[in-house]
């Protein structure tokens, strides 16, 4: 379990201040798939940023079970990233000079996970263990980034726009694998989309708007990720 | 503009470097051209001996001095060419996709040159000022005439307008030739990787070990700036030490001064570059829950023994650099004395290295553990 409460955040200082997070509270269950939804400016990137731990918040507190990571030393949090935490971002973030192996070999290493091949094998990359990044398309490298998340075992896996710079076909494929795994490893997931089809395979939706949460629902049917508009 | 005064400010090292470099010839060579007007009258065998052994020091002390640093503003500059380039191959690609040719775009890299201007004027009108103090101290036993200083703009021109029109046209040559990539490469920011074609067997070492030799092969610029700066820090600093015994005290002063201000400055500059290059590896590291010191020791430690060969290449360089011109120039010339290898001094040189290399990498260090990761990521 996952309760974040009264989080504040702003940017700037002064006539220049600029609040995005008014004091979001919420409670996200273990092993939920759970989509902030918001249009750009509204802080759901800000949110994701902070509830994650990469950044810290002016106010409030994010405990993970008992451990309020608000509170931690940048040391301790980076050792709670490690054993906790799986990221995966719009722009993919692979280290060019490194093949899709050692890339996933990166999240992999951390945990002692031998087993990352079976990960590569589960995003259907087989036969590009050998390949750079900049020899794959977007869809492939986003595939990519998400073995190496999961490579790691996280407890948790947050995704910022995952699918943002795909296109649709690319797009479902990765969806598709992200709930399959979600499925096989049984993690929570917390994604960030400003797309509104893309919540429809969630259990639950966090609405935000302008730095508040504006509705908070469950989806009563999770759609596929090939059932879902575009 | 393509490239703006703010760019070039960056380039500050080059332009220290060419200061010094221009300070310390123009007061040799227009020493050496004024007391060349009065040698007809010298009289006595000791103001002879004192002439010739002054303009050999001047020869050496100019050339040695001159030649390093201009090879040293060389290399950096080309340096940092090929880092502009690299870290704006976006805006490049965009301009060559506008239909700019890579020539029309290398042609406002001659604003790099401006830093070798500036330093130059720098460092000529402070040696002019300071001209009369030097002819006094080279004259200190009176054994001349009263030699005065005169300006001479033939020597002016060679110490400040050709390096300036050098380095200019240097650096849109370079740029030219580094523009010479695709306009899709430009734009997505390829900076030409090797793909190794036997992909069959793959080493099942440990991400770390893999990532800190493939960080080098990747930043192979960046391995020899480290090394070239490391020789520059061991040849600077035991050369201007060695120039107190060919030369006066105060001139072994200066000359010291200014190879430790040279030295100080190639090394910051290289491992400042360096830090800079590999910032946002570290930083996706550490998301992923790295530790600073594993980060920091696969991305960043090896390059620390490029720099030992550096310095060793250096205190090679400076050693036989040395007895040559000593052996040569000094040959006709009675009381000098035999240069040879001073352990004493190269062992102070290498702590003097070991510490300023540390020192260094541990302030950024810190600056990049302050760094907030996602402004890192957003770059």
């Amino acid at each position: 379990m996952i309760a974040i409460s009264n989080i504040t955040k702003s940017y700037g200082t002064g006539g220049n201040k600029n609040q995005v997070l008014k004091g979001i509270s919420l409670q996200i269950a273990d092993r939920d798939f759970i989509v902030i939804l918001g249009a750009s400016g509204s802080g759901k990137s800000t949110f994701l940023n902070v509830i994650s731990g990469l950044e810290r918040p002016d106010s409030g507190s994010v405990v993970y079970g008992t451990s309020d990571i608000t509170k931690l030393t940048d040391e301790k949090l980076t050792r709670f990233r490690r054993d906790n935490i799986g990221f995966i971002f719009q722009q993919y973030y692979l280290l060019p000079n490194m093949t899709v192996e050692k890339n996933v070999r990166m999240g992999a290493d951390l945990t002692g996970n031998r087993e990352y091949r079976e990960m590569i094998n589960a995003v259907g990359l087989e036969d590009k263990t050998g390949k750079y990044p900049g020899e794959l398309s977007g869809g492939e490298q986003q595939r990519v980034s998400v073995a190496r998340a999961l490579a790691k075992k996280p407890k948790v896996l947050f995704l910022d726009e995952p699918t943002g710079a795909l296109d649709e076909r690319t797009g479902r494929q990765v969806l598709d694998y992200i709930c399959r795994l979600h499925k096989e490893y049984s993690f929570t997931i917390v994604m960030v989309t400003h797309n509104q089809n893309i919540a429809e395979m969630a259990n639950t939706v966090v609405k935000m708007n302008s730095g508040n949460i504006a509705e908070v629902y469950t989806n009563e049917r999770r759609k596929t990720a090939y059932e879902i508009g575009w | 503009m393509i490239i703006g005064m703010k760019d070039t400010a960056k380039l500050v090292g080059i332009s220290v470097i060419a200061g010094c470099a221009v300070f310390v010839c123009t007061l040799f060579l227009n020493y050496n051209i004024d007391i060349a007007a009065i040698k007809g009258e010298i009289t006595t065998e000791a103001g002879m001996a004192m002439y010739q052994a002054q303009v050999s020091t001047g020869k050496v002390t100019a050339s040695v001095s001159g030649g390093c640093l201009v090879l040293t503003s060389v290399v950096m500059l080309l340096f940092y060419v090929k880092n502009y380039i690299d870290t704006h191959s976006k805006e490049l690609g965009i301009l060559k996709a506008l239909g700019y040719s890579g020539l029309k775009i290398a042609k406002h890299f001659w604003v790099f040159g401006l830093s070798v201007f500036v330093g130059c004027i720098f460092g000529y009108v402070s040696a002019f000022f300071y001209l009369p103090s030097f002819y006094d101290l080279q004259n200190a036993e009176q054994l001349f005439p009263e030699i005065k200083a005169q300006l001479h703009p033939l020597l002016a021109f060679f110490l400040i307008g050709v390096p300036a029109i050098g380095f200019s046209i240097l650096a849109v040559i370079y740029a030219c030739l580094r523009l010479r990539h695709p306009v899709l490469d430009l734009l997505k920011e390829k900076r030409g990787y090797k793909i190794k074609v036997n992909r069959g067997v793959t080493k099942d070492r440990p991400f770390l070990k893999d990532l800190a030799g493939s960080t080098l092969r990747e930043r192979k610029t960046l391995v020899f700036f480290v090394a070239f700066s490391a020789f520059c820090f061991s040849a600077m600093v035991q050369m201007s030490m060695s120039m107190e015994k060919l030369s006066s005290k105060t001139m072994a002063v200066m000359i010291i001064v200014i190879g430790l201000i040279l030295a100080f400055m190639t090394l910051f500059l290289s491992l400042s570059s360096v830090v800079k290059g590999n910032t946002k590896t570290i930083a996706m590291m550490r998301v992923f829950g790295y530790k600073y010191s594993d980060c920091s020791r696969a991305v960043l430690g090896g390059y620390r023994p490029f720099s030992y060969v550096g310095f060793v290449i250096g205190t090679l360089y400076q050693y036989v650099l040395l007895k040559i011109m000593v052996g040569i120039v000094f040959a006709d010339i009675d009381n000098m004395p035999e240069y040879s290898f001073d352990f004493k001094k190269c062992a102070v040189t290498f702590v003097l290295f070991i510490l300023t290399y540390e020192i260094v990498m541990y302030s950024y260090a810190q600056r990049i553990k302050r760094l907030p990761l996602k402004s890192v990521m957003l770059e």
